[in-house]
């Protein structure tokens, strides 16, 4: 487990990663039909590239929130479709939102107190692992496909920074 | 580190005057321009420049709100497409059309302009830096972006590696023409001249570098030797 603080926002972000959760398709039931209460970010880890995304994501969600603007029906879902670098919603939480298939989980919550990170611990049937991992159980490959990350761009930077300013663009397309 | 002061000094932790949501502590003016303020901040842990453009109260407010937008979109867009071509950039973070703010990795080091002028480099070090902008251009240019505002202050040097990072496509746009590239390269050669007049050849090792990474150089080439001519021309007369 780990809380990022979000700037600018008095808000923070607590983020968990799960490895070879068995559920996966239960805890996507419950998300669509909205049983999952509080709310939480249910998300697939493989197309998760690093932690800068995922705090950018979130940050977006909190601005766009605050301006009554979310393009989707909650705020932990908009933090999902952020991810994506796509406007296509369905495509974004297909791709990254929990699905029958999915291994790995990374769950967040915004201003998470105890008794919600207890709840949800008791939700996923995986291992708890430290988020250091998240590295190792993204699928690069896959990612770096869908995102259309070159090896020209990667001279340049790192996947997780080709990701993040893909997140930053898509409201400019 | 030190950062070019394009006009005034640096005041410190002024907040947006764009209604922006998101405000920001610790924000440090870095720069202040015509046409935007460069604030100095941390976003996502990290250290982060936040570019703001500001509206011109001489247009009209509609007008200039549409042109802003549309401004900061193509900056944004570009960035993305320079990276894409091999060009290092800042990594974008964020950009926020409602406060009229591009968020960026910041890049710790200096300007060419900077280094230049106080004459922080050796020979072989400008033969490197120059050598790595006309590389960096040719690849810009092959892959169809015009940067637009080409002068020593929108190149940094980095720190860490030495590597020439460009910043300020703000006027930048897409266009494979050899005469808008030509205009390019012109505007570069007339910076240089202006900004660095001491120094000579500056310009020459840039194309000479241009040329050997750039696969429509003859065309380029061409078209900017007939731009150089018009802009001569022009000059002489007055
Ligand atoms: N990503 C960055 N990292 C570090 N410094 C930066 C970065 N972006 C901008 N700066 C600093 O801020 C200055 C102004 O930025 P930029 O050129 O993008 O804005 P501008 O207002 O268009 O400038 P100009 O005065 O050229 O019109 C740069 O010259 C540089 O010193
Ligand atoms: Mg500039």
């Amino acid at each position: 487990m780990a809380s990022f603080e979000l700037e600018g926002h008095s808000s923070s972000l607590a983020v968990l990663l799960f490895r070879d959760v068995t559920n996966c398709k239960d805890l996507r039931q419950l998300v669509v039909s909205g049983r999952v209460n509080p709310e939480f970010a249910f998300i697939n880890a493989a197309g998760v590239l690093g932690l800068l995304p995922l705090q950018l994501a979130a940050h977006k969600a909190l601005t766009n929130n605050s301006r009554g603007r979310l393009v989707t029906k909650t705020l932990h879902a908009e933090l999902v479709y952020n991810l994506s670098g796509s406007k296509h919603i369905g495509e974004s939480f297909k791709r990254f939102g929990v699905g029958d298939d999915t291994r790995h989980l990374l769950v967040a919550r915004f201003d998470a107190a105890p008794e919600d990170l207890a709840y949800v611990r008791g939700l996923v049937r995986g291992a708890e692992v430290p988020l250091e991992q998240l590295a190792d159980l993204a699928d690069g490959g896959a990612a770096a496909k869908f995102f259309k990350i070159g090896d020209h761009e990667l001279a340049v930077g790192s996947a997780e920074e080709a990701v993040a300013c893909r997140i930053a663009v898509r409201d400019c397309l | 580190m030190e950062v070019d002061r394009a006009a005034g000094e640096a005041s410190t932790s002024q907040p947006f005057d764009l209604e922006p949501i998101v405000r920001l502590e610790n924000c440090k003016l870095v720069s202040q321009g015509a046409e935007a303020r460069v604030w100095e901040t941390t976003f996502c842990g990290r250290p982060c420049i936040v570019k703001q453009r500001f509206s011109k109260k001489y247009r009209h407010p509609a007008l200039d709100r549409k042109l802003t937008v549309t401004r900061l979109k193509q900056e944004a867009r570009s960035v993305l497409r320079a990276r894409k071509a091999g060009v290092p950039t800042p990594a974008l973070y964020y950009v926020e059309l409602e406060a009229s703010s591009i968020y960026m990795e910041k890049v710790e080091g200096r300007s060419v302009r900077h280094l230049l002028q106080d004459g922080l480099l050796d020979d072989a070090g400008v033969a490197r830096v120059m050598a790595d902008v006309g590389r960096l251009l040719a690849l810009l240019h092959d892959g169809g972006l015009i940067h637009g505002d080409l002068t020593t202050s929108n190149m940094l040097v980095r720190e860490s590696d030495g590597a020439v990072v460009m910043i300020d496509f703000g006027l930048s746009y897409n266009s494979k023409l050899p005469e808008d590239k030509g205009v390019d390269l012109y505007v570069l050669e007339r910076a240089l001249t202006s900004a660095h007049s001491h120094l000579e050849g500056l310009f020459d090792q840039i194309l000479a570098s241009y040329k050997k990474h750039s696969k429509q150089w003859s065309a380029t080439f061409n078209r900017f030797a007939e731009v150089r001519l018009r802009g001569r021309k022009r000059t002489m007369v007055g």
